[in-house]
């Protein structure tokens, strides 16, 4: 058993000084100043963000996956002609990554972190400003991809990379300031480093659009989609879980050394997959360096696998529901994904297998990963935020409306299912079936997110009048 | 003397367990006058909300327990409601959270 790093425990600025002798049993100690029970106390309010900031970034998130599956359907005639240019596949894509993933995963680490770091909020003004600037981004960004408008595009994609560069700041001061969680930081700072290259690639790809190409399209390309989908949202996805999965399971802290260990196979994928596409393809290096990537992801799925079901084995709660199989099928769709790519390394056909490589690290590894957390840090952080004022605050439970939540679950299945027998087969007709299937999950998780807004503001009322 | 008996089970649950966790010492407890007391300052998150809660399902629900803790534990609350407790602040020492947890009447 590794020794636990005791500098975590140091309070961190915004906290209250602790004590750290502790008194022997019976002790008498002195009175204090008395504080407010079951609320905010000690500088937990600056760790915090008023509950709008992270509820408006995961409210967009959920309303993005609608438009996600939306512009499939609408799009799927084109699904079987799609090589990768501006049309509504594309968009649906960005809708899904940049829409749906990043905005989720701006809100989880701008409530999440400052808690877990112990550290104030660097700025309230800016996390709130920044929704304001991202998710119009995003909207112009897909409705220039979908209407194959270059100057939309261009447009868009200039706000998303400057809200991207504010947001990269304040997790990166989050990340600077942090005491011990180093498995977690690191991951942080792959994720942040990848952050950076997508910001270029994606430049690169909409200067090619826009007819000012400065990059070879087809190696922005490449470095996009690892640096985008492996290692800026891949990166975070492994990060947080470290502090999600052991919280949500009542678990002890998984190992650090294994969680750098993986941390750093991970970031070392993403290098290597990087890579690959600036080196010649007339070489034998390209393919070695892919493999090195695959060796590289499969070992830190490993190790970060071995961690997580080792952390939901030995928790307090033994089954997290329905959330758990949606972990469990995104982690399985990360594997699928890596074997998918190993196919096409070695020979397979790029066309078909690389859509459905899309589909397997998209969908069934981020997208189920993501709502498998959604589902229960949302009514967990309504919980946490209605306790503000009330002795006891509503459970997440009496905050959850499970009905949708099922609904969504199997409609979420049955879309990724569709898609992957789409892709393989061509199938313009199969896409939009996975587009129709996927947008009714949709919106039945926005229903579920819809109550449960409703039943915080409710409790919040209650709070006010008594 | 039960706060002691629940902790050593853990510890020694803890002990079991591979080497794939980082799993810290149990908190100290120690009964007194106005309840059985839990100190859980310097563990990292999430072992106070894990010890906590662990502490407060294996007491009987006429109990009350006093926490004492480095900070507002925000990601405690709703985790106590769910287990049908209650927090409130009590006076504590300087730099100090300290919270007195009972059953709450409505809770199953």
């Amino acid at each position: 058993m590794s020794p636990t790093p005791r500098d975590d425990a140091a309070p961190a600025a915004g906290d209250a000084a602790a004590p750290r002798a502790r008194p022997p049993a019976g002790t008498a100690r002195p009175a204090a100043r008395p504080k407010l029970g079951g609320t905010f106390l000690s500088g937990a309010k600056s760790r915090l963000l008023p509950a709008s900031v992270p509820f408006r970034f995961f409210g967009a998130a959920i309303a993005f996956h609608v438009l996600a599956w939306a512009a499939l359907l609408g799009g799927a005639a084109g699904w079987p002609d799609w090589r990768h240019g501006p049309g509504w596949p594309l968009a649906a894509l960005h809708l899904a990554t940049l829409g749906t993933l990043l905005c989720s995963a701006i809100g989880a680490s701008l409530q999440l972190l400052p808690v877990a770091t112990r550290q104030p909020v660097r700025s309230h003004r800016l996390a709130g400003a920044l929704w304001w600037v991202y998710v119009p981004g995003v909207a112009l960004l897909a409705l220039g991809m979908g209407l194959v408008e270059p100057r939309w595009m261009a447009a868009g994609a200039a706000v998303v990379i400057a809200a991207l560069a504010a947001w990269a700041v304040l997790l990166g001061l989050n990340l600077a300031g942090a005491r011990g969680m180093p498995g977690i930081v690191l991951h942080g700072w792959g994720a942040l480093a990848a952050l950076f290259a997508v910001g270029v690639s994606a430049a690169a790809l909409v200067s090619t659009w826009v007819g000012l190409p400065w990059i070879d399209h087809e190696a922005a390309r490449g470095l996009h989609l690892a640096a985008t989908a492996f290692g800026t949202m891949g990166l975070l996805a492994f990060g947080l879980a470290y502090i999600l999965v052991p919280m949500f399971a009542l678990a002890g802290v998984p190992d650090e050394r294994q969680q750098l260990a993986s941390g750093a196979a991970a970031i070392a994928a993403v290098a290597c997959a990087g890579f690959a596409a600036f080196v010649p393809e007339d070489s034998i290096a390209p393919m070695a360096l892919r493999l090195a990537a695959l060796a590289a992801g499969a070992g830190a799925l490993a190790l970060h696998l071995r961690l997580m079901l080792r952390a939901l084995a030995s928790g307090m709660r033994k089954d997290l529901g329905r959330a758990q199989r949606l972990m469990q099928i995104g982690w399985g769709g990360l594997a699928l994904a890596l074997a998918i790519a190993l196919a096409i390394v070695l020979g397979a056909p790029a066309d078909r297998f690389g859509r459905l490589f899309g589909v397997a690290v998209i969908g069934a590894w981020l997208l189920s990963f993501l709502f498998g957390i959604l589902q229960r840090i949302l009514p967990f952080l309504a919980s946490m935020h209605a306790a503000q004022g009330q002795k006891r605050p509503p459970t997440p439970s009496a905050l959850t409306l499970e009905r949708p939540l099922a609904w969504h679950f199997h409609a979420h299945l049955g879309a990724l299912a569709l898609l992957a027998v789409a892709a393989l087969a061509d199938s313009a007709w199969l896409a939009a079936a996975a587009g129709a299937v996927g947008l009714a999950g949709a919106l039945a998780f926005g229903w579920f997110f819809v109550v449960l807004m409703q039943r915080l503001r409710q409790s919040q009322k209650g709070a006010a009048r008594t | 003397m039960r706060a002691r008996t629940v902790l050593r089970e853990q510890a020694r649950r803890a002990g079991a367990e591979s080497a794939v966790m980082n799993t810290p010492p149990p908190a100290r407890t120690w009964d007194e006058a106005d309840g059985t007391h839990i100190d859980v300052r310097g563990l990292p998150a999430p072992q106070p909300m894990v010890q906590i809660l662990t502490l407060v399902q294996r007491l009987p629900r006429s109990a009350v327990v006093i926490v004492h803790h480095e900070r507002d534990p925000v990601w405690l609350y709703p985790e106590l409601a769910q287990a049908g407790w209650q927090a409130e602040a009590v006076p504590g020492d300087e730099g100090e959270v300290r919270l007195r947890l009972t059953a709450s009447d409505d809770a199953p």
